[in-house]
Order: C-alpha cells, then structure tokens, then sequence
C-alpha cells in the first residue's frame, strides 16, 4: 500500500486511488487513422525508472492526478491534478 | 554435442551405492563470436524454444541469455498450474498441445517434472459467472477438452474442505471441472528442458545481461551483453516482465503493461486437498502442494511496477478469500510470499511472432498464464524460426492484431482463471 | 533424564508459585506458569520433540525461541506451534508432529538408511517409468507432508486488524530498541515499540546481574512515556512499500491475534542478531544446543537441559553459557576455545548426544554440546527496505549498507559494543528517528490544503556514529559434514552435490536441495547455506553475496491475516420487506436482489395481465447539472442528445474508445440545466468515473456538475396495464397517456412523499412506471403500492421476472448478451449509433466496424422443440462443429408457453428463419431459427406505448 499525497487530500493510502497507467494524447477523431488510433489504445511505453502517469482519487475528491513514480521502488516524486503544470 | 546419463531408479541405486557423483546438468561457455539464434531469456520459454529449434529442427548453434539464473523469472514465481479450459477455441487448442506436452515431458527430457493431474476446478459464485464456465465447458468440448460443469455436490465431494453453505457474497453455485489440470514442479522444467536442450549443443549463459540490440539495415545483426558482443542474426525476446525493455533495444513498441503478480505459500499440514480450487470473483487460486503447503495466487496487483517487493494487501486479500471458500484454514500460517513480473497484453493473449524489426521475434505477452504455455509456445517459436512463418497454432497470437483491432477474443470473459 | 529444574533465577520469568498442567503425547506433564512447551519438557527431563522431514530423525532443542526449526509441534487443532515461544496452558494438549505410530518408535526413520540413496532431488531422476505407475507414486510421495493437521470446520477464533499511525515504530525491545524508542519519543514523536517476546530486555534478560539493572532502568524509562506504545509477544511481520508495517500483535486480549498495519514516518529496525548453528557430523542431535538456547532455558526459565556439557565457543556468549552451566551444576567436561583454533568435529551417540569428538582428537562423554560459533542478521527489514546487506568479515556477519531515508538500524545488527555503547547508539539513532518523522509529518501538513503549517523541527540531522565490530572467527563448517537446513534434512554434503551436478548458483542450489524452504526458511542457517555452497563453488560468496529474506518474518495465520470476516454486500431500502416475504436473495456483484418471491412464472404472468412491483434501487442514477451536459451526453453516447427537450426521456449506449459497449440506459431532463442518467446495476460506478474522467482530462472548462445519487434513491418499476391506476392513485402528477406519454419522466409526489420522479418506460415490455423516491421512504412507498394495489392484484416481482419479461421483448443486457469484444453494431443497437456526429467516445472504431462489417450479430433464436430451453452459453454450431455463435440468453417464456433465446451469431446466419443447430451440454443438438425480430412478444411495442 502506498502513500499517495493526494494535491487536495494530503497523504491517503493508494487503495483510495485507481491506477490508468501511461496515458498518451487523443488522437484527433476527424484525421486520425487505425494505426495512430490503435497505437493511442493499446501501446505502451512500460518503461524503467522515473514514469509518469494517471491516477484517480476515486475515494477521496474524485480528481484526476498526474504521479512520477518510479518503477522499480515505487517512489513517488511529484503529484499534480491533470491539466495543471507543476 | 554431449551425450547425458540417464536418470532412473537403477541410477539412483547405483550413485547410492559407489557415493560417485553425477555429472552436470549444464556447462559453462564463453559466448561464441556468434550464434545463428539468440533467445533472451532463461525461463521455461527461452530454453523450451532452444530444446525445440535443436530437437524437432537441428538449429543446435543457439545460445540462450540469461541476466540472473535460470528460472529466476516467472518460471520459478509462478504456482506451477497446468490447464487447457480456456474460453476460446483458439486459447483451448494451443493450451491442450500444452498439456500434451507437459504429460509427456518427464519422459521426453528424461526428468521427472512431476505433473499432477490431480483435477482443476473455478467455482461460480453468481449466475453471470456460472454461464461463463459453460460457456467455456462447451467450448472445451468441442475441441475435445475434458471440461464440464459440475453442482455444488460435486463440488464438495472432490474438496470437502469447501465450505459450501452460508456465503451471502460469494455463494458456490456450481464449478468449471477440468480433471486434466493439475500442478507440475517449475524448476523441474526449466532445469529438465535446460539439461536436453544442453546435451543437444545449446549454450546456456547466466548471469549474463543483454543491454543492447545491433541493428544495421533496419535488421538484426548482433547482440550486445554484459559479457560482450554476439553477432546473430535472429533474436528471440523470451523475457516476460521485462519484454518491452528488450524490445525497445530493437526499436520495439508492444501493447505491454508490466504487472507485479503475488503468490504466496503455507506451513505444510498433512494431505487435504486434492485438486486446484480456481475462484475468480475472489481472484484466488489454491492448491496444495505433496509437501503439504498450500501455494496461493491473486490477481496481478493493481498498479504497473517492476518491484517483485510484494504488498501486505494482497496477503490480508488472499487470507479474506481463501477464508471465505476454505474457513477451517484460518490457523494455517501464511509462510513466504513473492512476487513476478508479468507482461499484460489489453485483451489477455499473447504477443507471439515477427516484429516490426527482421530478425527480432516475440513471444512475450503470456500475462499470468505463461508458465503453462511454456512448452507449445517454445516449439511453436522454434517452428517458427525453422520454416520463416508463424504457424497454426499462433497465427491468432501476432503483434500486428492490434493496429488490425482484432483482438484475441479471451478478453470477452476476462477474469483471473488460474 | 537428563534435565531438571534449577534453584530460582534471578531473572527468570516463570512464576513457580502457579503450576500448570498440560499434555504431551497422550501423557501429563506439569510445569510453571511462564514457561514454554520447551521449557517445561525439558525441565521434566524430554529431549525430543520431532522427527525430521525426511530422515524422520529425533529432533530436540537447538535455539528454544519461535525460529527453532526442531520445535513444531500440534497444539490442538492448531498445527505447527512453536514450542520454543508458545506458553503452555492449563489443559493445552500438545502432540508431536510428523510421527507415525509415536515419538519414539518411527517406521520412516528407516529412510535413514537409505538415505544415501535419497540424494537431492531423487524424485527428479526417477518415478518416470512406467508412466502409467507415476499416480501411485505420487501418493507416496504425498505420505511425506510434514506439518500437523487442519480440519473443515469454521474456526471459532476471532481476529482483528487495527490502524496505526505512529511517527517512529521501532522494532525490538532490547537496549538499542529501548533506548531508540525512549529517545525517539522524548523527542515528540509518537512511537510504538514491538518486542517478539513477552517481555522487553532483549539478551540484557539473560545476561549478568549489572545487565538486568540496565534492563530494569530502561524498562522503567519505556513504561513511564505516555506517547511510547509497547507491543510485546508481538511480531513485525515485514515491511512495505513507503513503511507500511504489519505488525502481528498476540497478546491481546478478546482476540486471538490482531493485526495493526501501521503507516510509519521512521522505521528503527533493532532487531539484533539470531545466533545459527554450526555444520558438524552429528549436529542435530537431541542434546545439540546453541548457546543462547542454554542461557535462555537457565536464566529465564530455571531449566538445565543436561548434566554433562561440552561447550564450543568463539565468542562472549558461549563463555557466559560456561558460566551459566556451571553455576546450576551441570558438569563442563570441556570448554572448546574456538578462538584457539579447535572446534569439534563429531556429536556421537544414536538418538541423543552422548559424546563430543573435538579437532584435536579427544573425545568426551557429554549429554549436552552448547555451541558459540557466530550470529545470523535477521536482515528481513532490511531488505524489504531495498537495502543489500553486506558481509563484514571482522565480525562474521551481515550488516546493513544503505538504507532509505525512512528507515534507520540500530543495536546488534550495525554492529557490536558494551550495553552502554549500545543503548548510547539506539539513543542517537531515536533522536534521529523522531527528527526525520516530524520533518515528514510537517512536509505533509504543509502540502495538504485544509492542513495547518508547521514548522519543521529545528534540530540539524544528527549523525549517529556507527558501531565498532568485535573479531569473530569465520566459522560455518567443520571439517566433517553434519545438517545445514534441519527442517528439511538438508545437509552440506547436498548443498556440494548439487552445486557439483550444475546447480551453482545458490539459488539454483538452495531451490533444487529445498534449503531454506522448510517452516522455518532456514533463516537461523542461511549463512551456513551460503558458506557451504561457496566452498563448493570455489567463489568467495560471502564477500560478493547478499543475504535475502521473504516476509513474512514469522509465519502469520490465515485468520490473523483476513481480520473479521468483513465481506460488504448493498441492500435496498426494500430489503426488511423482502426478507419478511420469501424472496430468494441473489448475489448481483456487491447487491444482494430478490431473484424471486416463490414463483417468478407466475410473477411474469402477473405483469402481463395486471400489475407487478419490483425494487429496482440498484440501478445507477446519475444527477447531472450545468449549461454543457448535452455536450457531455453527445460525447459518452453514440446517439444524439442535442435537442432533448424539458419532460424528455431517451435510450442511451455508451461505448469506450475500443468501440466496445460500456453501459447502457436512459436519461431524462428534469429542467433547464438538469438531468438524471441511469445505468445498468454493475456499471454505475463505472459510468461516474468516465464522466468525470472525461470532464477533468479533456472538457475541464464544461459546465457540468456530476453527482452519483445511486444510493440517495429508491427505486420501483411499477409495470402492468395495470399499473396508470395503481400508480395514479398514490400520485399527484397526471398520468393520463396525453399528459403523460411514453419515454417521457415528470416529477411530483408519491404516497405523499415529495420530490419522486418518475419515468415511463418499458424494460419489461408493458406500460410501466419507474418510480424513483428518496431513499429514506422506499419501504413505506413499497409498502403503500401494495396496500392500495391489492384489488388490483398487484403483485411484487424479482430478477427473474424481470429477465424473462425483458427476454420475451429481446432487450439486451450489456455484459451478457454483449462480452468485451462486442462493439456497438450488431448489437440490436445500429439505429441508435450516429456517425455523423463529429465526435463522440470510441467513434473511429464504429467507423471501421461498420466499413468492414463482419462482426457477430445478436439475434432472438427459437427452438424447434418449443419445451427444450438450451442452457445460456450454449454454442451455435455448423455440422463439421465450428463455432458459429453461442446463445446468450435463454428461458422458457410463460407468456408464449415456448422457450426463447437471444444469441450472438455470425453476421452470415442473420436471416429471418435462418436454421441454427445448438450444441446442448449432453453432447447432443437441437435445430433451431432466427427469429424476424429481437422481441419474441408484441414486437410493436402498443402495450409499452398505451
């Protein structure tokens, strides 16, 4: 169980949360083909080290957040609400 | 090429008697200059797909890369569960030659992998879930699976430990029955599959990590690994977890999320349960080892991670619903608990096949079910290698399905099914 | 008889005034209150207390704590209790374990005399042939299960788990631990402090006279601190990700054991060291004790367990066990320096110790070998803390290297000092603790909004010195071969085969002998295992080596683990009613449902033909508000949603960005700006989130304010041609078809509760009304539709009404008549999806599914044989046994008096009167067709519209 320390909360155990992983950017509807489309649902970057990515805060204020988490410590450097720059 | 004693009771006998030693299992190499295949990788799949490509194909110049030891992977974290019950005709025809295999692979490598076929069973908790095994049942039997749904009596009477009253939340309504699955020794296969695919040529290197891909003409021309430098010209990711980190190296992407999977084992106590009791809705798998332990497993944890550290939630998870199914447990002591890593694909089938990138193959993907696929997927591969095309039995499984959106349809009743 | 009661001691901790009589082995035994099962058959004079797994050798005392691999033994029910920690009680049965027929007398200890034929392993070079015998092997093979046994019943031991957020947890009790949590605490830190034996003092507790004074003044110092929690006969378990810290806590009382998962700021880890044994021939002998285990059984529980003793020591606690022996009486027929260079090389004797062959030759008759060859790092925290601990060869064991910022050591596992330079090291260590815990819990009140400022402590960050260590001998291995791994017979002469047959890495090795798998995981031995196998390997592991423990520490039970049996399930507000009334609880995921009420046919029929109530509380509602919801509506729905006017009610289906259906509904405007959406039961929770998901990442400046209201409403379809006049008279609101028409919703009041809404609409077909009334007056509106309709026949209904009746009209339901690769077409629900919208969830893929067109279709189907109801999920099959498609929905319909079935089939077989052939579970087929319409029953729908 992690430490989420959640922007509005505060600290809160990570089951309040649901993990979304690795998000990337929607593809623009009107122009985008398969293989873009396809790459925004299914490809992953899964990589080591520092990664950034989304969780919800389902149980507490319902915000969306952006971590840096690091994959193989689970250490959490920075957590900001999405849309909002650090 | 080395010739390797047999093993049997007179071997025994006769080792007892002089005190001699028996010879190795494996040797130690230096890296070649180059190897016609390098299969990254020590797990059951790496060196099944290099037992395979020598035995069935004579590519015996094949080297296998292994970062740690042998099995240190998936192949030795897993809870060691064999089944073919899957929901798709697809999933149950590939499982099933598993299984074939798996029957026969003590005698095959001349090791006792000692498979126990002692019966697998998913309980069905709610009439959704109840459909689903037969929906699978009916699936299975149509590709010639022993597979049925079976009543809560029955279901007591194969594990009378199961309590099947007075369960408000997860009442036992009925089981997915698949007498052919059971449990096999892990290690036993990779060390099994590693000693034949040894005495047939295959240079086996622990403890050596691959940390680069040489591609010159949008091709694969060489390895590059802690030990040095290896030309080849075919590179096989074999590495579960860490499959899209190979894979990157030779400008790779997969649709590959890396998921910590928990497992965890028990005091022994003396014989109770016979067969593998499988509950989805509590996302449990028991089994109880001829050591008398029980051997655990959940779902994968909740969270992307490459940490095999564990969690104090999917212990206090696993005792809640293993309580809830078998309550006379409650003082059984929780011993040991890890963690793998496993590589998930979106719609829960595997990535096997050519890439983007000649020369670099995957077979990558397995998610939490790739200890059983092991054998077919390695000769599969090996098939694959040998003739330059993936065939039958993957074709269904490639990388190219989800830029096609054609998903593998095991997705359609997605659920921890061990 | 070789033990005895001593004269009292001045620290012992057992009470000689209560006796204590118990059972073991079918016999009575008496002992002292505070003693263990150990102690107190030792004190009576008992030696053996196992028989090993493979070899079923006897087994006595080797470390007398919680970790002796010797001791399991079945207590009750209970199996494998440890007899060197658990404390007796008055009429406990204590049974060997892993015995057949007795203790003494063991058939399988005849496998000692094949056990040079038992090589490791020996299992995976034989059995094999003939395959057809490898069954009965593996029964044999299962005879071997060591452990005690369980039974199916329900325990009745309770269990519990608490919540603790202490700034500093510090665990072990003994000086550096004490003097850690004191000074951590003095420093304003919350701290509790866990101790694994029923008492604090650690080895202070069996040490000289000046030792116990220290222990006194520090116990005292512990108990007089409010904030400072004590934990004794308690475990740290393991410790997590960002110090989340299980603690098994057993001494406390309603409860057999608790759990406390405490969210640490510092963790001070003081466990000290385990002492190991040393590898000799003949080292699990009945006799062969560690020097701990015989200060602990003199000291603490006035036991001698022998008369005649060789003691092998290379450090200050074999001289000390010297001095304990002696001055209880046991003769020391010789003390082995192993400073000097001798050591022993053989414990002789068949059964028990009766004599000790040392290096130099001589060999002397003994009852008793107390060993002092070093101490293992109980390092478990250490490296669930990501540390690699190190070899340190001055001292002979692993220390710790690099620990994060939330964890600190201290005490004997950083290395060796006086009492005083120990409690010195943990008071440092303590203050540190707390310095770094409040700056933490300042960081965090500072980053939480609501929280108040603090400012950090002022203090510096102390430097703690590091502790010196004492010159130990390397020992690990004699030069004769004895066990390494007791609970699983493994020896040093397997750990060298295996290594030898390739199996060189200690993994492999320990992995392929079981070293270290066995109950007690060869913690005590794990260095000698790493010893051995280095010598066989030729590498000098130990200085490249780490040493790496699994949680948990000490095994915890099942019970302890889940805590209170705690499995959540929802109610309606309906529910006293339906329990009162014979309904059939159904699980619906967490919603526990009536499924029927004795007789869902006749409940189908009752709607049909009159009016029928069903609680349909679980169905999600959303309450939407704000300018932009039909653009939000737009968006997650692939039909249009613009021009919905005031009073309106539509049918929505939601798909993900895959295309696949998600959830279904309807949704209806109550007003200007204000809507309320419903979902399927089991998507409710889903729906909320994907709209605020959506709002948040991609449309945050949208007028839209999402409030899920699930739970704020009961809800009741009322359906029937009946049900205008039941409904209208408990309602205000004019229900005339004029007034009120079909897929529209008004709000008013019921049973004269105010603020219902109510929306016609027809799940089952007929003309119906779902009410919806706040939540608190559910069951007396439930109560009041039946009074009032009771003339009219009404009648309540359940799930499985429900399913037959929206079967009969072929409404789908999404997650059973879809799956997760079902995309909107093909579904029944192409009319709805609207591709000239510029955008919505999931649109290019509908795009493509319709260009390229072949996916399943969901057809009604009917049997030939009009009684024959093939079970849901049965397959659609061609003759040569492809699979075609499958039914997903089946049931004999009362209102047509024939079965029905909806099913998902090729795009090919979607033709009116198209013949199928389904596979019934037997093995056998039946014929059947594709029905023109999805609805079996009143395909244009008057009755819903009337």
């Amino acid at each position: 169980m992690l430490v989420i320390v959640c922007p509005h909360c505060g600290p809160r155990n990570s089951d309040e949360f649901t993990y979304q992983g690795e998000r990337k950017p929607r593809p623009e509807v009107s122009t985008t083909d398969a293989a873009e489309w396809r790459r925004y649902l299914y490809m992953k970057a899964n990589q080591g080290g520092w990664a950034t990515e989304r969780w919800f805060h389902g149980s507490g204020c319902r915000r969306f957040l952006m971590l840096e988490r690091h994959m193989s410590t689970n250490e959490i450097r920075s957590v900001s609400q999405v849309g909002e720059t650090k | 090429m080395t010739t390797r004693e047999k093993f049997s009771a007179w071997g025994l006998l006769r080792h007892g008697l002089s005190r001699s030693p028996w010879e190795r299992m494996w040797d130690h190499h230096d890296l070649a200059p180059s190897y016609d295949v390098v299969i990254v990788g020590g797990g059951v799949h790496g060196l099944a797909t290099a037992y395979y490509l020598a035995r069935n194909h004579s590519i015996t110049n094949v080297a296998v890369v292994e970062k740690s030891y042998i099995g240190s992977g998936g192949s030795g974290r897993n809870t060691a569960i064999v089944r073919s019950n899957y929901l798709t005709p697809e999933g149950s025809r590939f499982y099933d030659r598993s299984v074939e295999l798996y029957e026969g692979l003590a005698d095959d490598l001349n090791f006792n992998v000692m498979f126990e076929q002692r019966g697998h069973m998913t309980l069905a908790h709610s009439d959704s879930s109840l459909r689903t095994m037969r929906w699978r049942a009916e699936v299975n039997k149509l590709e010639g699976i022993d597979s049925s749904v079976i009543s809560p009596e029955d279901v007591k009477q194969l594990a009378p430990f199961l309590d099947i009253t007075d369960h408000p939340r997860y009442p036992i309504l009925g089981a997915l029955w698949h007498p052919p699955g059971g449990i096999i020794r892990h290690d036993a296969v990779v060390w099994g599959y590693a000693r034949a695919a040894a005495a047939l040529g295959v240079h086996i290197h622990q403890e050596t990590e691959v940390t680069g891909i040489d591609i010159a003409g949008g091709k694969v021309t060489g390895v590059q690994t802690s030990r040095g430098a290896i030309a080849t010209g075919t590179v096989v990711n074999c590495t579960a977890g860490w499959a899209s980190l190979i894979a990157a190296m030779a400008d790779v992407t997969l649709p590959i999320t890396t998921r910590p999977l928990q497992a965890a084992v028990t005091e022994p106590v003396k014989q109770f349960l016979h067969p593998v009791i499988v509950s989805g809705s509590l996302h449990t798998y028991v089994s109880q080892t001829s050591r008398g332990e029980l051997v655990f497993g959940a779902s994968v944890d909740p969270f992307a991670s490459y940490s095999t550290r564990g969690s104090l939630e999917f212990a206090t998870g696993l005792a809640t619903h293993v309580l809830e199914l078998m309550p006379g447990l409650a003082n059984m002591r929780l011993l040991r608990q890890w963690a793998g890593l496993c590589d998930m694909t979106p719609d829960f089938g595997p990535v096997i096949g050519p890439t983007t990138t000649p020369g670099f193959y995957v077979d990558v993907g397995w998610g939490t079910y790739g200890f059983k696929a092991g054998p077919v997927a390695g000769e599969s591969v090996a098939d694959m290698i040998a003739n330059g095309r993936p065939g039958e039995l993957i074709a269904p499984f490639g990388l190219d399905r989800f830029e096609a959106g054609t998903l593998t349809a095991e997705k359609g009743a997605a659920a921890v099914g061990h | 008889m070789s033990g005895f009661r001593t004269p009292p001691q001045a620290g012992e901790v057992i009470d000689r005034s209560r006796t204590v009589d118990f059972e073991w082995d079918r016999q009575s035994y008496r002992g002292y209150e505070g003693d263990t099962i150990a102690s107190a058959l030792t004190a009576q004079g008992e030696m053996v207390f196992s028989r090993s797994f493979k070899y079923h050798r006897p087994r006595g005392v080797l470390t007398a704590t919680y970790h002796d691999p010797n001791l399991m033994v079945q207590v009750g029910d209970d199996p494998n209790v440890r007899a060197g920690h658990r404390r007796i009680e008055p009429g406990m049965v204590v049974e060997p374990q892993n015995v057949w027929p007795t203790l003494d007398f063991d058939v399988k200890a005849s496998n000692r005399l094949v056990g040079r034929f038992l090589s490791p392993g020996f299992y995976y070079k034989t059995f094999m042939s003939p395959r057809p015998l490898w069954p009965a092997y593996q029964k044999v093979l299962a005879r071997f299960a060591a452990g005690g046994r369980v039974g199916p019943e329900r325990r009745t031991e309770r269990y519990d788990h608490r919540h603790a957020h202490p700034d500093v947890l510090v665990v072990g009790g003994g000086p550096a631990g004490m003097a850690a949590a004191i000074a951590a605490a003095e420093s304003g830190a919350s701290v509790i402090l866990v101790e694994e034996e029923p008492y604090l003092g650690g080895h202070l507790r069996y040490g000289t006279a000046a030792d116990r004074e220290v222990c006194d003044e520090l116990i005292s110092r512990v108990r007089s601190i409010a904030d400072l929690e004590v934990m004794t006969d308690s475990v740290v378990a393991g410790r997590y990700d960002h110090n989340w810290v299980a603690v098994v806590q057993r001494d406390v009382s309603g409860v057999s054991e608790r759990l406390v998962k405490a969210r640490v700021k510092t963790l001070v880890v003081a466990v000290g060291t385990l002492e190991r044994p040393y590898v000799f021939k003949g080292n699990d002998l009945p006799g062969v004790m560690l020097s701990t285990a015989v200060r602990r059984l003199i000291t603490l529980y006035g036991t001698s367990p022998g008369e005649r003793a060789v003691v092998l020591t290379a450090n200050p606690s074999g001289d000390a066990a010297v001095a304990d022996l002696e001055r209880v009486g046991v003769a020391i027929e010789a003390v082995l320096d192993a400073r000097s260079g001798v050591t022993v090389l053989e414990a002789g004797g068949t059964g028990a110790v009766t004599s000790v062959l040392d290096s130099r030759g001589n060999r002397h008759d003994a009852d008793l070998l107390v060993t002092a060859t070093g101490w293992t790092s109980p390092t478990l925290l250490l490296n669930m803390a990501g540390d690699r601990p190190r070899y340190e060869p001055t001292s002979a064991r692993f220390i710790p290297t690099d620990l994060p910022d939330d964890v600190l050591a201290t005490g004997g596992i950083v290395g060796d000092g006086s009492v005083d330079e120990l409690v010195a090291h943990g008071t440092a260590t303590g203050t540190e603790a707390g310095r770094r815990a409040l700056t933490l819990k300042a960081t965090w009140q500072r980053l939480a909004p609501a929280g108040r400022s603090m400012d950090p402590p002022p203090q510096d960050p102390l430097d703690v010195p590091s502790l010196s260590h004492d010159p130990h001998p390397e020992m690990f291995r004699s030069s004769t071969h004895g066990f390494v791994d007791y609970s699983e017979d493994v020896s040093s002469k397997d750990l060298i085969a295996a290594a030898k047959e390739g199996y060189d890495s200690l993994e492999l090795a320990k992995r392929y002998t079981t070293a270290g798998m066995g109950p007690v995981q060869g913690k005590v031995e794990a260095v000698n295992a790493l010893a051995v196998h280095g010598e066989a390997t030729g590498a000098s592991l130990l200085e490249t080596a780490t040493t790496t423990w699994r949680p948990p520490y000490a095994p915890v039970r099942l019970g302890t683990l889940a805590g209170r049996r705690y499995e959540p399930v929802r109610h309606s507000p309906m529910q006293p009613w339906h329990e009162t009334h014979g309904a059939k609880p159904l699980a619906a995921g967490q919603w526990i449902r009536p499924e029927h009420y004795g007789d869902p046919a006749e409940e189908v029929r009752a709607v049909r033909k009159g009016v029928g109530i069903i609680d349909v509380s679980p169905i999600g509602k959303i309450d939407l508000r704000g300018g932009d919801v039909p653009k939000l509506l737009e968006f997650v729905y692939v039909n249009k949603w613009s021009k919905l006017s005031i009073g309106k009610v539509r049918y929505g289906v939601m798909c993900g960005e895959d295309g696949v259906i998600l959830d279904d509904g309807v949704t209806g405007r109550l007003a200007e700006n204000h809507y309320m959406m419903s979902t399927t039961s089991g998507g409710a929770g889903t729906v909320w989130n994907w709209l605020d998901e959506w709002l948040q990442t991609s449309f945050p400046n949208w007028d839209v304010r999402v409030t899920a209201v699930t739970d704020g409403y009961a809800s009741i379809n009322v359906a029937g041609p009946r049900s205008r006049e039941l409904v209208g008279r408990l309602t205000d609101i004019d229900l005339s078809p004029d007034a009120f028409p079909y897929m529209e919703v008004r709000t008013g009041t019921v049973a004269d509760v105010a603020d219902c809404f109510v929306w016609r609409i027809g799940f089952t077909g007929e003309l119906s009304y779902e009410v919806h009334i706040p939540a608190g007056h559910g069951l007396e509106v439930w109560g009041a539709l039946l009074d009032v309709g009771a003339d009219l026949g009404v009648r309540p209904f359940g799930v499985e009404a429900q399913r037959i009746l929206r079967l009969e009209k072929g409404h789908l339901i999404v997650g059973q008549d879809t799956d997760g690769l079902s995309q909107g077409f093909g579904m029944g629900v192409d009319w709805a999806i609207k591709l000239d919208k510029a955008d919505f969830a999931g649109k290019p893929e509908l795009v493509w599914q319709g260009e390229h067109g072949q996916y399943p279709h969901l057809v009604a189907i009917q049997t030939s044989e009009p009684e024959l109801v093939p079970p849901e999920a049965c397959q659609i099959i061609d003759p040569d046994g492809t699979i075609r498609g499958r039914i997903t929905s089946s049931r004999l319909s009362p209102t047509l008096g024939r079965s029905i079935c909806l099913g998902q089939v090729d795009a090919d077989l979607d033709r009116p009167s198209q013949l199928l052939t389904i596979k019934l579970p037997n093995g056998t087929t039946t014929p059947a067709r594709v029905m023109e319409h999805h609805a079996h029953f009143d395909p244009e729908g008057g009755r819903a519209r009337g």
